[in-house]
């Protein structure tokens, strides 16, 4: 698992509009944590995060209640 | 410039500047608040709590907004910036900018429609970075006014370069959303010719494209092509056709400008003919591009688009008389026939058999009539890009060879420099630098004798060929002349130019007859797609108004920003990743001579994602108009102008510029920036305010929630190192408050805090740093020297333990940097003509902290806050209340050297007849003014 990623913070965040599907299209069916996410996406969990966060603002995804054991929450795709 | 009088002004309005504004108001005293963030609010109103009360700093804050904004006495600035001020007669002259938001303010409810459907995505500094906000946006939940900005640095490059008015910006930014059929709507809103120029436009915006100063700019052509693609796929949705407007409107030539004008007249209700003399619509769409370059179905396919309108379509209809039309009942007339001439060479030979116009061989190629091309040797003449389509053309109709001749040497080439690199690639052989002496032949062109050119053209930069020796000649079978297109605009009577353009006045497109328009080619001459698409949009909007009895006087018509600059566009980001211009599974496709099908493919929704993703988000906003179409109250305007500057005169300045935080990336050592489970306090407190980035106090690495946090303090302050020997007297305590709230968010989580000593010196410090250890906080006393990040995020951190003298290393899951105070520069920018003095630290100076506080050394001008150095809030305010009670007394002695004028008569003060403190501050203001002063 990547965590952290050099790129540029600006660059990044401009991408969670392209990112947005490809996310929306994973949770849709099942919840999962950032570093699901990023493993299925193959990007870094510091740059998912700032996706997730992002689309979660704006009302495209919300997390589950409980937490893993790992200490991570699940998120899925606002109905 | 407006002329507006003020007691005071009050620059910045956190915590400290409203508590100065208001209490000024409270005295009865007009204020002047300026602000630039779209909120008042300040830092404080971003915190989660206050120490050491642990009260909600919303709570404390947002009465205080409230009542700034609506207080009698102040009249307050978001979004706006002092740009100078400057002492005139003892007081001192304001320039204020305000930005434009783009929304109206009187209508905007704050329902943030507009940012939920934004499609730009910057990060927000108003949650520290952590995440991201839109380009429309209200800056936070408890923002005072509530009102929507529509963020825009200038027009984007590519949008500002495009003829026709195709928000391109607009346009990439919904296709990266996945949003394509809002794409292909919006080019629509500047042109219905969405597939013909998604396959044959020269793309001026690729070529200001900032990306292109990285890798290469974006393929927006192709992602135009790929909307329309799609959009044409799948069945035609019948459109809802406007009302009748009872008006009548005929436009001769069906070409792109037409085309576009007739688009737009039908939907503002008009009823439209076109007049086509050729048997298909379209003009040189249909009749001058190649299939390959332009298949007839993609231009049939957006001919539809305007007659879906109601818009009719007369083919094989010359048009010749004018008032015909305007009996038959039209109101308005366009001329959109573009030019269809092709220009001669006036040399010998010219009429023999075998030697055609360019725009002949197209048209016959395009309409599929015979041509006596199959393994003849074909001679082109000319260096356009006309001339690459006939010779390409020549090639796949089964030509034997092609050659071209240009008068100009291959870099001068008027050609676009792919369309010859092309013709090349397919086989064309090119002859430089030769022109035309004559065609010989018996009956039928045998070869074409050349002479070598040395120049195109004259001092003067005329088209005037000069010739030196003879270039041989090219046996030949058939030649054809690109040399140019002409209009054939004469036959109507009207004023036409020399070039044989038809005479418009350049902003209406109206002709001599006041009720005929000309748009397009026959205008501008011989041009591209997108520019005649342009005027016909241009003319349709002219023709409306002229039918409508109003005036061309239409500032607004092209109500762009200026195109923002491309260097402050790469500046944003420190690092860009490389992507390559093409997405690696993009393949140029070639296809044989002979074979009319496009030569490129359609991007794949994968390639055009790819390609949209690299879009650099120029202008900020992207000009999608997604924010305009769902507002519900109609309140924002896209082209609102920029307001003009306001001059104000105000008697006293306070200023309340407050602070800025440590920049964590100045102290590598610590990994900010690049070890993602790094944070400041700020970003602290944002994770635990209750309108917080996330959903929980969580790592931004991973998102993990942490369980074992270690705070640094004194991260750039108290460090000789980095030019911050003070204390900045907060760390300390905010680092306190976030262990106190985050024991109470995340309870099983350990917190360490990494100190030199704990300054708790105000009422309750002390109590409020001993229930934090009480609770279960780490104080360890020691340095931290470096960070270092292990592959899961974790962080360890290295210090020397000051108790022990020993050099450890302890791990955690997430740091937080204690940053501290640094000063505000910009402050000191703020004034013309008189220098405010700083203290050693770059704070404001105070010219007597004890005795005088607040005073700065510009008599009448006044600091409050954390602007003049690091204080907590109740310090805060309680400065702000001493630049308050120094401000008021100035007030007053104006007013008692005055002549008499009310509490509130800016105006009345005369430095002539002031009284002493007023006196002194006149005479040392006109002092400043006229130089005398350090």
């Amino acid at each position: 698992m990547t965590i952290s990623s050099t790129r540029d913070v600006r660059e990044i965040i401009r991408e969670e509009q392209s990112m947005r599907r490809r996310i929306l299209a994973l949770v849709q069916e099942q919840s999962l944590t950032i570093p699901e996410i990023a493993e299925a996406l193959g990007c870094p969990t510091s740059e998912v995060t700032y996706w997730v966060m992002g689309m979660r603002k704006y009302g495209h995804l919300v997390e589950e209640r409980e937490v893993t054991d790992e200490g991570y929450y699940r998120y899925r795709a606002v109905e | 410039m407006s002329e507006l009088q003020y007691d005071a002004l009050v620059v910045g309005s956190g915590i400290s500047g409203m508590e100065s504004a208001l209490k000024l108001g409270d005295m009865g005293y007009k204020v002047l608040v300026v602000e630039k963030a779209p909120s008042v609010g300040g830092k404080m109103i971003l915190l989660s709590k206050v120490f050491p009360t642990l009260d909600c700093a919303s709570c404390i804050s947002t009465p205080k907004m409230g009542a700034t904004i609506h207080h009698p006495n102040l009249t307050v600035l978001t979004y706006s910036e002092v740009k100078g001020i400057r002492p005139v007669n003892g007081r001192y002259e304001v320039t204020v900018k305000r930005k434009a938001r783009y929304v109206d303010e009187a209508a905007c409810t704050g329902c943030r429609q507009c940012e939920m459907n934004c499609k730009v995505a910057v990060p927000d500094e108003y949650n520290a970075d952590l995440v991201s906000r839109r380009a429309a946006y209200i800056a936070f939940p408890q923002a005072v006014p509530k009102k929507a900005v529509i963020e825009r640095a200038g027009t984007s490059p590519c949008t500002f370069s495009c003829p026709a008015g195709i928000k391109a910006h607009g346009y990439v930014a919904l296709i990266r959303a996945g949003e394509y059929e809002k794409a292909f709507q919006l080019v629509c809103e500047a042109t219905p010719l969405v597939g013909s120029l998604g396959r044959a436009c020269y793309a001026p915006c690729e070529s200001e494209c900032t990306r292109g100063r990285l890798e290469g700019p974006l393929s927006i052509r192709r992602l135009k092509r790929f909307v329309a693609d799609l959009h044409y796929s799948r069945p035609r949705v019948a459109p809802e056709i406007p009302p009748s407007n009872g008006k009548k409107v005929a436009v001769i030539g069906s070409g792109p400008a037409g085309l576009t004008a007739a688009w737009h007249l039908a939907r503002k209700g008009y009823e439209v003919k076109i007049f086509e003399a050729a048997p298909v619509a379209g003009g040189m769409l249909r009749l001058a591009l190649p299939p390959y370059r332009l298949p007839g179905e993609v231009v049939d396919q957006d001919v539809a688009n305007v007659t879906d309108l109601g818009v009719t379509i007369a083919t094989n209809t010359k048009v010749e008389d004018l008032e015909a039309l305007k009996r038959e009942g039209y109101d308005a007339v366009l001329l959109a026939i573009g030019t269809h001439l092709g220009t001669k060479l006036r040399v010998p030979g010219e009429d023999l058999e075998g030697v055609m116009r360019a725009s002949e061989f197209l048209r016959a190629a395009k309409l599929g009539e015979p041509l006596p091309v199959e393994g003849k040797r074909v001679v082109v003449i000319g260096g356009g890009n006309v001339a690459m389509d006939a010779a390409r053309t020549a090639l796949r109709l089964g030509a034997a060879s092609v050659q071209a001749v240009s008068l100009e040497a291959l870099y001068e080439m008027p050609a676009h420099p792919w369309e010859v690199a092309e013709a090349k690639a397919e086989g064309v052989a090119f002859k430089h630098s030769c022109g035309v002496s004559r065609f010989v032949g018996d009956g039928r062109v045998e070869k074409v004798e050349l002479l070598h050119c040395v120049s195109v053209f004259d001092e003067q930069g005329r088209f005037n060929p000069k010739y030196s020796k003879n270039a041989g000649s090219l046996a030949c079978d058939l030649v054809v002349v690109a040399a140019g297109m002409r209009p054939d605009a004469g036959e109507f009577g009207l004023p036409i130019n020399p070039s044989g353009t038809l005479q418009v006045d350049p902003h209406s497109l109206q002709t001599a007859v006041p009720w005929v328009f000309a748009a397009g080619d026959v205008v501008t001459g011989p041009s591209m797609i997108t520019t005649a698409a342009g005027q016909g949009r241009r003319a349709a909007y002219m023709i409306d108004r002229f039918l409508q009895g109003l005036d061309f006087d239409t500032p607004d018509y092209e109500s762009d920003l200026p195109m923002v600059d491309k260097d402050v566009v790469l500046a944003r980001q420190a690092t860009y990743r490389h992507l390559p211009a093409r997405s690696a599974s993009e393949e140029v496709i070639k296809l044989k001579p002979g074979e009319f099908y496009p030569e490129e493919e359609t991007l794949t929704e994968e390639q055009a994602l790819y390609c949209a993703s690299r879009c650099l988000d120029c202008g900020v906003c992207s000009e999608c108009h997604e924010c305009v179409k769902v507002c519900p109250a109609d309140c924002i305007h896209l082209e609102m102008k920029q307001p003009e500057d306001l001059k104000v005169e105000v008697g006293t300045v306070i200023l309340a510029t407050g602070y800025t935080l440590f920049p964590a990336d100045n102290k590598p050592q610590y990994g900010y920036g690049k070890f993602k489970n790094v944070i400041t306090g700020m970003q602290m407190d944002r994770l635990l305010a209750p309108t917080r980035p996330y959903n929980n106090v969580l790592r931004p690495g991973d998102g993990k929630v942490p369980e074992n946090i270690a705070f640094v303090l004194c991260t750039g302050s108290r460090d000789q190192t980095l030019g911050s020997p003070l204390c900045s007297r907060i760390c300390c305590m905010y680092s306190i408050k976030h262990n106190q709230l985050i024991m109470g968010a995340l309870p099983l989580a350990d917190v360490t805090v990494y100190y030199m000593d704990i300054r708790a010196a105000n009422k309750g410090y002390n109590e409020f740093f001993e229930q934090a250890k009480a609770m279960g906080a780490n104080f360890v006393k020691g340095r931290v020297a470096s960070i270092k990040e292990k592959e899961n995020g974790d962080l360890i951190l290295r210090y020397e333990d000051i108790e022990s003298g020993e050099i450890r290393e302890t791990e955690h899951d997430l740091v937080v940097l204690a940053v501290g105070v640094r000063p505000n520069l910009e402050v000191s920018e703020l004034f013309l003509f008189c220098d405010l003095q700083l203290d050693n630290y770059s704070f404001v100076g105070e010219a007597d902290e004890d005795r005088d506080p607040g005073a700065t050394n510009l008599p009448g001008v006044f600091v409050a806050g954390t602007a003049s150095g690091a204080r907590d809030i109740p310090d805060s305010i309680l400065h702000a209340g001493a630049a308050v009670a120094q401000a008021a007394a100035y007030l007053e002695k104006l007013r008692a050297g005055g002549n008499g004028a009310g509490m509130n008569g800016a105006g009345a003060y005369d430095a002539s007849t002031s009284g002493t403190a007023g006196a002194v501050g006149a005479e040392h203001l006109a002092s400043v003014s006229a130089g005398e002063v350090e």
